[in-house]
Formats: structure tokens, sequence, C-alpha cells
């Protein structure tokens, strides 16, 4: 491996590692043999110390039973080797994805999620959806201040410290950006899992309810309405009814039990459970109390769905029941045939699911399947089947209903009250057709 | 700190023996101690005296907001005259000269009455209900490398520039905090309020449709770009012969709406000239590129045949 650093050489090597995973152990052999004899590997080039490039150059085939596996014949890494610990170095490729051609640049931009990657219902916090309209500002924590005013009795300014003695709750809620999904409004666009429905994610938030906090400073009668805007280079802002302020906003500072991350808003953020994700505005610095809302270009320009008569609806807050199928996807074919269990995901900003129907034949017969572990209100709910694949085609769909009574939508029925244009808000019962060499498609039925 | 840690080790150290009796009792001990608070627990409207007053003076700094009424708007006023001049410095480079949008950047004007079209162009004249939202917005965010870098009266001319752009004022026009409020714009009466659900689909369980109904519309294929198993890029690799699913899968990014002038599908004034060369002569500046377009469009690993296809595919949808 002449010219590749000992860095290179690890990092290369361990791609072939994950690459050949998928291979029998014989041809995983064969292919690993191949490619370290292409690569000049096996030689003293190497280096001895890079612990996974000298196991692996000698066969990891090895570490299969009956062998006993390198990593039992030595020790490992000291505590503190990562103060901040990551991922295994397997995982290198479960990361956020952009689609460059949806924005000008990407200070002002969306990553998704790689929904196809996880477990169970939370969100790992780097791999919480971003999508920021400035950056991402470094805020110093000590130097930030929340303040409330506007149409109330005592106009306060809070530090972090301060906001932290206040009663605090932790609420595990979804959080989805309104456009999610909006590039296929017109017809399926996108090739994966990750930019179909990315822009959603799952934390256990924590913070003190708005609520908490507007009773200390006294909201005054004639308020309606509560302006949050945030510390950004976009000082972005969005009107908040003031029932759902009283109702179940969180001034959240952390997630899934650290703080906020700072392309979460980092030091706080509001959090509307349910709601468009461009309500619970990020860095938040300030709340004021008025009579009617502030008709900002978030909610004129942005963030309002254009419907087929030329009107469009806003304050379109409620992002509704959804579903998609996680696995299998685009990015997680069938590799043979067999028994396999699919799954996915269904969430209503109205509440808890109630239950998710499954159809293999494109929506032509459907059975109900299991809700799976936690089933909570406003946050991601996981279902799943156990399914012997033979090799058949499959028109794959989910479609989820909440405790309102609320179905999922068909694409058709989507379309025919909303046309092609509303960019946000897309809830539609997904497809996915599974090919007969196990690979999947996004698809659309008319 | 480190005294107060010490005293408590034999307590921890005991209560491991003892865990729940310690624990009970810990319990009833904190109930005793914070008897005088405890109702106040449960007692949402307390106030915890937590945080200091905003004055006047900390507000101000950051009350930064404009309502609909014109509330919030600082004294000041700019002309038309003066915001195209700062206009043509600060936000030409994006905006466009005649705010048409450089590339993807937001287009600021044209659009009129194309709300319902096929493709709508939603800008400032032909979407923005209020006046106001232009002044608040400019002031908060704009220019987007330097937001809250423009002086008020700045603010005022820019304003008065982009409306007049959009002829919602005259050449003449000096906006100011007086009259911006009473501005009307063209799509004010275009906005309701949420008015959702709007669709009422049931659980049908058992033939809900006739298999025969059913028409698949195709993506684009998974790809992996840096990501996935090999295994899984043979799958994808086998690219469709459908020229439409080869278009969504690149070229659309450019040709549907027409980004670095490519000419868009489905509008023919676009390629009059283009249809003028032979098909081949067509067939062959995508493969090998032309003016901005690079070879395939950048999609180097697609072949010739399926450059092809979605050629047809894009004249297609000119007839």
């Amino acid at each position: 491996m002449h010219g590749f650093s000992p860095k290179q050489q690890l990092d290369l090597i361990t791609s072939l590692e994950l690459e050949s995973q998928a291979l029998s152990s014989s041809d995983r052999r064969q292919f690993l043999k191949n490619a370290m004899l292409m690569l000049g590997a096996g030689t003293t080039l190497i280096s001895p110390s890079v612990g996974l490039a000298n196991s692996v150059s000698k066969q990891p085939s090895s570490n299969l039973p009956p062998n006993i596996p390198e990593w039992s014949k030595k020790l490992g890494t000291g505590v503190l080797t990562e103060p901040y610990g990551k991922p295994s170095s397997f995982e290198k490729n479960v990361v956020r994805d952009t689609v460059d051609w949806l924005t000008q640049d990407r200070i002002s931009s969306v990553s998704m999620t790689p929904l196809h990657k996880l477990k169970g219902i939370i969100t790992p916090n780097g791999l919480v959806f971003e999508r920021h309209h400035a950056g991402v500002p470094i805020i110093n924590p000590d130097q930030h201040r929340l303040i409330i005013h506007g149409l109330v009795e005592n106009p306060l300014v809070f530090s972090l410290e301060e906001l932290q003695r206040f009663p605090s709750v932790s609420e595990i809620k979804f959080l989805e950006c309104p456009a999610n999904g909006g590039m296929e409004w017109k017809a399926p666009q996108m090739s994966g899992l990750q930019f179909t429905h990315g822009m959603l994610s799952c934390c256990e938030w924590t913070g003190v309810k708005l609520s908490t906090l507007l009773a200390e400073v006294g909201v005054k009668p004639e308020a309606k309405w509560v302006l949050a805007e945030g510390a950004d280079g976009a000082a972005m802002t969005r009107s908040i009814p003031l029932d759902k302020a009283l109702d179940d906003t969180i001034i959240v500072y952390a997630q899934n039990g650290e703080a906020l991350r700072p392309e979460q808003g980092y030091p706080i953020r509001l959090l509307n459970p349910g709601w468009e994700g461009n309500t619970s505005i990020k860095w938040l610095r300030r709340l004021k109390l008025g009579k009617q809302p502030w008709q900002h270009r978030e909610e004129t320009s942005k963030y309002t769905d254009l419907l087929p008569d030329g009107k469009a609806r806003q304050f379109s807050f409620v992002q509704e029941c959804n579903s998609v199928i996680t696995s299998p996807c685009p990015e997680k074919p069938f590799q043979q045939k067999g028994w396999y269990e699919i799954e996915g995901l269904a969430w209503s900003g109205k509440g808890k699911i109630k239950g998710v129907d499954v159809s293999i034949d494109g929506g032509i017969n459907w059975r109900p399947v299991a809700l799976k572990g936690l089933v909570l209100s406003k946050c991601l709910t996981r279902f799943g089947f156990m399914f012997h694949w033979q090799g058949e085609p499959l028109l794959l769909q989910s479609r989820a209903y909440d405790e309102t009574g609320y179905v999922q939508p068909t694409f058709k029925q989507l379309r025919e009250v909303r046309g092609g244009n509303s960019i946000y808000h897309k809830n539609a019962i997904h497809t996915w057709q599974v090919h007969q060499d196990g690979s999947v498609q996004n698809v659309q039925l008319t | 700190m480190y005294n107060s840690l010490k005293w408590l080790m034999p307590i921890l150290v005991v209560s491991l023996s003892a865990c729940s009796e310690t624990g009970d009792s810990a319990l009833k001990n904190s109930n005793k101690e914070s008897k005088s608070t405890a109702k106040s627990l449960d007692d949402s409207t307390t106030l915890f005296a937590i945080g200091t007053e905003a004055t006047k003076e900390l507000i101000n700094g950051w009350d930064i907001d404009i309502a609909i009424d014109g509330s919030g708007l600082p004294e000041g006023s700019g002309s038309v005259v003066e915001g195209e001049q700062l206009y043509d410095n600060l936000c030409a480079a994006c905006h466009g000269t005649f705010g048409e949008g450089e590339e993807q950047w937001p287009k600021l004007t044209g659009g009129e009455n194309s709300l319902t079209d096929q493709r709508p162009l939603k800008t400032i004249g032909s979407y923005w209900p209020y006046s106001t939202t232009l002044w608040d917005y400019i002031n908060r965010a704009m220019p987007f490398p330097a937001p809250q870098s423009l002086e008020v009266n700045q603010v005022y001319a820019i304003t008065a520039y982009v409306l007049n752009m959009n002829d919602i004022v005259s050449d003449e026009f000096i906006l100011t905090n007086q009259n911006l409020a009473s501005i009307k714009m063209p799509n004010a009466q275009g906005f309701y309020l949420d008015d959702r659900p709007d669709t009422s689909n049931q659980r049908c369980m058992k033939d809900c449709k006739p298999p025969e109904s059913i028409v698949v519309k195709s993506g684009p294929t998974y790809v992996s770009t840096t990501q996935g198993s090999p295994s899984h890029s043979e799958l994808s690799n086998t690219v469709s012969s459908n020229g439409q699913t080869i278009y969504l899968s690149g070229c659309n990014l450019c040709h549907d709406n027409g980004l670095m002038q490519a000419p868009k599908i489905a509008t023919p004034s676009d390629w009059v000239e283009r249809q003028q060369a032979s098909k081949d002569t067509i067939y062959q500046n995508a493969i090998n590129g032309l003016g901005n377009m690079p070879a395939k469009g950048g999609r180097n690993d697609l072949s010739n045949n399926s450059i092809k296809q979605a050629v047809d595919y894009m004249l297609e949808t000119l007839e």
C-alpha cells in the first residue's frame, strides 16, 4: 500500500471489511485476499501498531468459529481512549446525508436522518436531521438569554442556569420538517428512504414547560399569540397560538440525556410536539406575547400550502398521521430469499398511533400488524411482522391510523384535494416496489 | 463541596446494606422538611421568582419584530431611488438585477397570476400577503452573509425598491414608518386558516381495488454513493430502460426548472433552436456536453444509450 498513510490504510481496510460482510465466508475470504493482494497488503508496509489492519491482513475469516478470534487473544484499549464515545468504526457510514440540488448552498439547507439504519424509536443525537436557515451559530450559554415580554405583567429575562432551576419535564416526541417528502408531490423523485422520509427524528427532550414560564411572567388576558425568535443569523420567527403554548410546548435544553446539540438549538430551543418542525424555534432568545400573528416570512412566503385554486392554507401546524416501511427499503434490499422482519415507523401529530395495516400487493388487500415497544403520543411508533420472501415482486405499503380515527391517505386522495404544488405536509401512503432480485425502488401508484 | 462528599460516604455505605429501609426514611425526612412548600409543588399557579426583570433597555435591543399594523417600525424613510443603488450592491448578486433570482436563490419578482399554474412562481409580488413582512425580513435576515447589518433607512430604501420592482409602488415613492403598513399587497386575500383534515381514507382490508387499476410510476433506482454493501450496488445498477426513470435520476435537477440555463422539460419555447438540429446532434450534445452542461450532465455512470433514452423522454414532453 505504497503512498497510503496508516490512517488511510486503516480506512481502506475497514471499508473492505465492511463490504465483505455481505458475502458468504468462502467468498469473503477470497474477496479480501484478492483485495489485499491488489493493495499490496500483507507486507511490512502496514504498521503493526494498527490493530485492525494487522488482524485483517492475517485473514479475518480466521476469526470465525471454530477459530479463536484475534480480539479474544489480546487486550483492547483502556477507558478514556474516547472520553466522549462514538460508534464502532464499522458503523462509519451511518450518517446524515443531503440532496445538494435541493438548496443553493449548505448554509441554508437540510440534512436527513438515515432511518434505514436506526432501531427502536430514539434517534441518536448525532443523526437527528438538520434544517437551518443561516447555518449553526456557536453560542456561549453564559452569554445567551431568553427574554419573555410583550403583553405580560412582568417581563423577565432568563439565563440557562435559571431555566434549569424550574421543574423539568422529559418527553419523547418526534420532530419532523413539514417539507419531509415534499419532493415527491409530483412524482417519485428520491432514490431512497433517507431522502423520502429522513427529515424526521425522535428524541427524549428535557426542559421546562412554556406554561410554567408564562405563569411566571403573567400573561395579560388580551394576549392570544406568542412570537418565538431565534438568535441565529436568520433570527427565525414563528407565531404560536397561546393555546398551544399553554398546552404542551417545552423550552428544551437537553435531548436524549445530554445538552442540546448545536445544530438542534444549543443552548435552548422551543419544542411544539406534533407540529411542523419549523415552529420549534432553535437557539431561542425571545418570546413576545401579542394579540395576533405577526405574519412573518416563515409563515407566509414559506410554510404555507398552495392549493389548486391558487389559495394557500396557512398556519397548518399539525403533522398528520404518517408511516413508512423502513426495512426493506431501497437502501436495505432483500439479500436472499427467506424470512425477514418487515419493519416500519408510524407517527401522528395529533396523538397516539392506534394501528398500522400493511399491504404487499399495492393496496388491494391489507392486514393489521403489531405495534412494537412504546406507543406514545406524538412519538415515533415502530411496527413489524415476519414475512417469508420467496423471490416474488411486491408492492409494499403501510397505512397508519391514529387515536382520532384519522387514516393516512393515499397519494391519489391527497392530490385530489391539494394538487401537486403544496410542498409541505405530504403524508401519503408510501410504496416500495420489491423486484425479483430483491432490490427495492421508490414508486408511486396512479 | 469536597467536605460534604466526604461526609456522605459512610451514609452511602450503610444504605447499600439496608437499601429500602434507608430509602424510606429518607423519603419521610424530605417530606417533613419540605412540608411548608410541598403543597406548592402541585400548584401550577405557584411562582418560583426565578429570572430577572427584563428592563425596557434590555428588551429594546432585541425587540425587532414588525407587526402587520406597522407597530415595531422605527422612525425612518427610504426612497425607491436610494433603494436601487443599495439593491444593486447588496442584493442583486443573489436575487438578480431584476429580482429574477440567480441560480436557486429566491426570485423576488414575476409570477403574477401563476398560482394556479402547473409550475407557480411564488414571489413578493405574486404571493406575499403583507408589506410589513418584507421590512421585517430584510431587517432581521438580509443580506444573507451579513444579517442585522443594515441601517434603518437602508431597510426602508431596499424595501421600497423591491416593492417598486414588483410594480406595487411608483418610481418616486418614499417609504416611511407611517405609510408601510397601509401598502396593500396583490395576494393579500390569498390565504386561509388550516382547515384540515381534508382527506377521509377508510380502512378497507380486502379487495379494495381491482388489480388491473394499479399503474406503477417508477422513481430513480438507488445508487450507493458512499454507503451500502457491494451486493447492494450490484442490485441497483440494473438501471431501468425507462427514459423517464433515467431523467428523474439526475437530468431533472436542471431541466425541471431551467437551472444553469438548461432548456426546461415540457417547455417547447426553450427547445426551438435545439430542435432545428438533427436528433443525432441533440444526442451527441447531451453525451458530450454543451454550454453549462457537462458531458452526460455529469452522470458518467450512464451509458450513451441511457442518455439517448432520457433525451427521447424530454423531447416527448414537448409534443
